[in-house]
């Protein structure tokens, strides 16, 4: 693990990723201890305030300072995101493993499923799940994990069908082995690694997928300080006070690169060809 | 006279992260022109390297410490990448051991033979089609203006072999290296192979650096032999002298391990109780469809049966079917016919009990692929102690039993070499008692010494626990070895099913005399 982390720290991407993603994890742990105001304070006579000595990043419509809400914020949104994609790459793996396992038939309905699901983008998908569900955080965290689920399987399976045909899975078959445990321990181990790849890029689409619901008045509801859901608030005073918008956006953005670096970064580490 | 190809002193490392590795070591070795110099080693000992070395084609982190590498006056390590162009192909040819591989599939064979005419012979398209189709004619394929305008998975692999001689000789270059070309070849197109390449020497008198791991292969090729170990030139000596008088210990290792028919290494008579009788075998891959046929059967109604503390071979070519019956027998894939097992009859995969799958084990081909690279090797071993029922305390005894250290249980398979991963899987198989362990080819993938080794473990095995052995092989001299009985298969059929002694009789399958001809029986 220590030796993974040598690799990843030792190529560019990775060092700015990891770099990126531990600034990320502290503004989350100690977010609100950290923050300058209370996200809430409000201040009559700094509405608008430029970005300045007082208020680093400038002050919304309230009055409220815009840094401050961004790092208490992030708690609302990088886990969340972070908990859609682990939801839906974990159902979509264990999917995308057991039907390369169970081929035939039953891997043809399960695949020709999942491109149904597949056919809606993702967004709608979202939209349409949250409009059956109800508003709220908890909800979008669902409908971000069930959008996600398929691609992943679909990843998944086509990895595991190489395993599939490995000699050592034949040879649990061969003294046999009950599905479970070729399923989980034989094979699912085996895929791992561009799971873990192409979850960490999916991070970054579930945090823009989750800041958009927001935007969008599905996701988290106001006074909230989610990302997306100030860039939704400050929407309305674009020309007046351009930083409320920027400085929200540029934070999903960083967060975005951060998590896509990442997964670029253990790519190259996880491939123990590459031993230069 | 100037050599036609001159190594002095060349010393190769590999940079890695661990530090430098020595690949090759202080060799020097000439080929005068018109000579053939055949290099054995065992994987590992840097061979292959050697040729990448005078190919200039080493990767990023080779570092070449010392010594020249000159082709007739020319240095090739001087070279620049425009001046080596022309060299490549032009003046030194090379034949890869996969010819699978080694062709693109999205072109026709003719455009690949004829691109590196015009390429390399500054002939014209039309020329170039001309000389191709006289090429291909040569190197004795049938209808050559035909396999012109197909694609590589449209012929065979002994077919696209002898398309890859047929272009590297087509360039006329002065020297050839052959990096391993009949490995990847069933027995006897291999042997057909290397009759071509004697015929074509002998017309355009190239010289050649012919690379294997099979010492007696190289000895019916060679003028003079070179013996690599760890990168270091051992023993040089015409190839008539080193099989019958080796000098060094290593080659006599190497000849010691060449398996040849006349010295058998199991002298006892099994029972005439029947332990495994299988009939009718067809094994199917694939279903109908709603618009296809399903593929004809892999086989064609087998029949064999295994008596207790047999040692059965099974022996063919390269897709004549002799895995799909131990796939069969494992319920790995699936099949028509009946197999009796123990007073029990097995119809399908679904018959096969826990106390079957106890007692009929398989060892595969490839050591690498067999063990799962995320699990340790003590978790591996003891998944057969769990599921028949058996105590995970004996893990260092199986260890022990297949000669290696207690401590190799905390490892994983990528920190054991190939010989030692075989063990490992061998002391899977033997962890459940079976009463039959279905070997297929499992030396294949080995050296030879090291396929000595292994062979020698197993019969030791088979002495301490009287279990049968099906033991699948395309090596005919090794399974002469060690079978009581050989069964032949070829094409999906049974062609022969003999007691060993019957084998130089005169009532065998033709087929069966031409592999025996076709297994390179070494001189001396």
């Amino acid at each position: 693990m220590t030796e993974l982390f040598i690799r990843l720290i030792r190529r560019p991407q990775g060092l700015v990723g990891v770099a990126l993603l531990a600034l990320i994890a502290v503004t989350c742990l100690f977010g609100p201890a950290l923050a300058p105001y209370a996200p809430e304070k409000i201040d009559f006579l700094g509405r608008f305030r430029s970005p300045g000595w007082h208020n680093w990043l400038g002050a919304d419509e309230f009055g409220r300072d815009i840094l401050s809400r961004l790092m208490v914020g992030a708690r609302s949104t990088v886990p969340m995101a972070l908990i859609a994609t682990l939801a839906g790459s974990a159902v979509g793996a264990i999917v995308g493993v057991g039907s390369a396992y169970l081929g035939g038939r039953i891997d043809e309905a399960i695949m020709r499923t999942n491109d149904a699901v597949m056919a809606i983008p993702g967004l709608l998908m979202a939209l349409l799940l949250v409009s059956t569900l109800g508003n709220g955080a908890g909800n979008a965290v669902i409908a971000i994990a069930i959008a996600f689920a398929p691609g992943m399987a679909r990843v998944t399976r086509s990895v595991a069908l190489n395993i599939r045909n490995q000699d050592y899975v034949k040879a649990a078959i061969a003294r046999g082995e009950g599905a479970t445990w070729i399923i989980f321990r034989e094979m699912l181990p085996n895929v791992m690694a561009p799971i873990v790849i192409e979850s960490t890029i999916r991070v970054s689409f579930a945090v823009m997928l989750f800041a958009t619901l927001s935007f969008l008045g599905v996701g988290a509801q106001p006074p909230a300080s989610e990302w997306g859901l100030m860039v939704a608030d400050a929407r309305q005073y674009m020309y007046q006070a351009p930083w409320g918008l920027i400085a929200p956006s540029a934070a999903i953005a960083l967060t975005a690169i951060a998590f896509n670096l990442l997964g670029d970064g253990l790519r190259d580490a996880l491939n123990p060809r590459d031993e230069r | 006279m100037t050599p036609a190809l001159a190594i002095k002193n060349y010393t190769l490392d590999y940079a890695t992260a661990a530090g430098p590795v020595h690949v090759l070591h202080d060799i020097s070795l000439q080929i005068e022109p018109g000579e053939v110099l055949g290099l054995v080693g065992e994987s590992g000992s840097g061979k292959s390297s050697l040729a990448w070395a005078l190919m200039r084609h080493l990767p990023d982190n080779a570092r070449e410490i010392a010594g020249s590498l000159h082709l007739g006056d020319t240095d090739l390590q001087r070279l620049s990448p425009r001046e080596l162009t022309k060299v490549r192909g032009r003046r030194l040819g090379m034949v890869f051991q996969d010819p699978s591989t080694a062709l693109n599939p999205t072109l026709t064979v003719g455009r690949q033979v004829t691109e590196t005419l015009v390429q390399h012979r500054g002939l014209g398209q039309r020329e170039a089609n001309a000389l191709a189709i006289d090429l291909l004619g040569h190197v004795e394929l049938r209808d050559p203006a035909a396999i012109m305008l197909r694609y590589p998975h449209e012929i065979s692999g002994g077919e696209k072999q002898r398309v890859i001689i047929a272009a590297a000789f087509g360039c006329r270059p002065d020297v050839i290296l052959f990096d391993e070309p009949t490995t990847a070849l069933d027995v006897i197109t291999g042997a057909r192979i290397l009759e071509l390449f004697a015929r074509l020497r002998e017309e355009t008198g190239v010289a050649a650096l012919y690379i294997s791991h099979d010492l007696a292969l190289v000895t019916r090729v060679a003028d003079r032999v070179a013996v690599l170990k760890h990168g270091r030139l051992v023993e040089q000596a015409p190839a008539a002298d080193i099989f019958r008088a080796p000098r060094h210990a290593d080659t006599q290792a190497l000849v010691q391990a060449v398996p040849r028919p006349e010295r058998r290494l199991i002298h006892d008579r099994p029972s005439d109780e029947v332990l495994l009788a299988a009939s009718d075998i067809e094994v199917h891959y694939g279903r109908a469809s709603l618009f296809g046929h399903a593929a004809p059967p892999a086989t064609r109604r087998i029949g064999l049966d295994v008596r207790v503390g047999e040692i059965l071979g099974l022996v063919g070519e390269s897709g004549s079917g002799k895995s799909s019956v131990a796939r069969a027998l494992t319920g790995l894939a699936r099949f028509s016919g009946k197999v009796r097992f123990d007073n029990r009859e097995i119809t399908g995969a679904r018959d096969m009990n826990a106390a079957y799958r106890r007692d009929v084990q398989i060892i595969f081909q490839h050591p690498d692929s067999s063990l799962n690279p995320r699990q340790r090797i003590s978790e591996i071993l003891s998944r057969p102690l769990k599921l028949y029922g058996g105590n995970t305390a004996e893990i260092p005894r199986l260890l022990e039993q297949v000669r290696l250290p207690a401590s190799f249980a905390g490892r994983w398979p990528h920190q054991l070499s190939g010989g030692q991963k075989q063990r490992v899987a061998i002391a899977r198989a033997f962890a459940a008692r079976p009463k039959l362990v279905i070997c297929d080819e499992i030396t294949a993938p080995l050296d030879v010494s090291v396929q000595a080794q292994i062979i020698e473990l197993l019969l030791a095995l088979r002495a301490a626990t009287s279990t049968a052995f099906l033991f699948i092989t395309h090596d005919l001299n090794l399974i002469r070895q060690i079978a009581h009985r050989i069964a032949v298969m070829r094409g999906g059929e049974m062609v022969d099913l003999l007691p060993i002694e019957d084998f130089d009789a005169d009532h065998v399958h033709p087929y069966t005399r031409e592999l025996m001809a076709a297994s390179p029986v070494p001189v001396g």
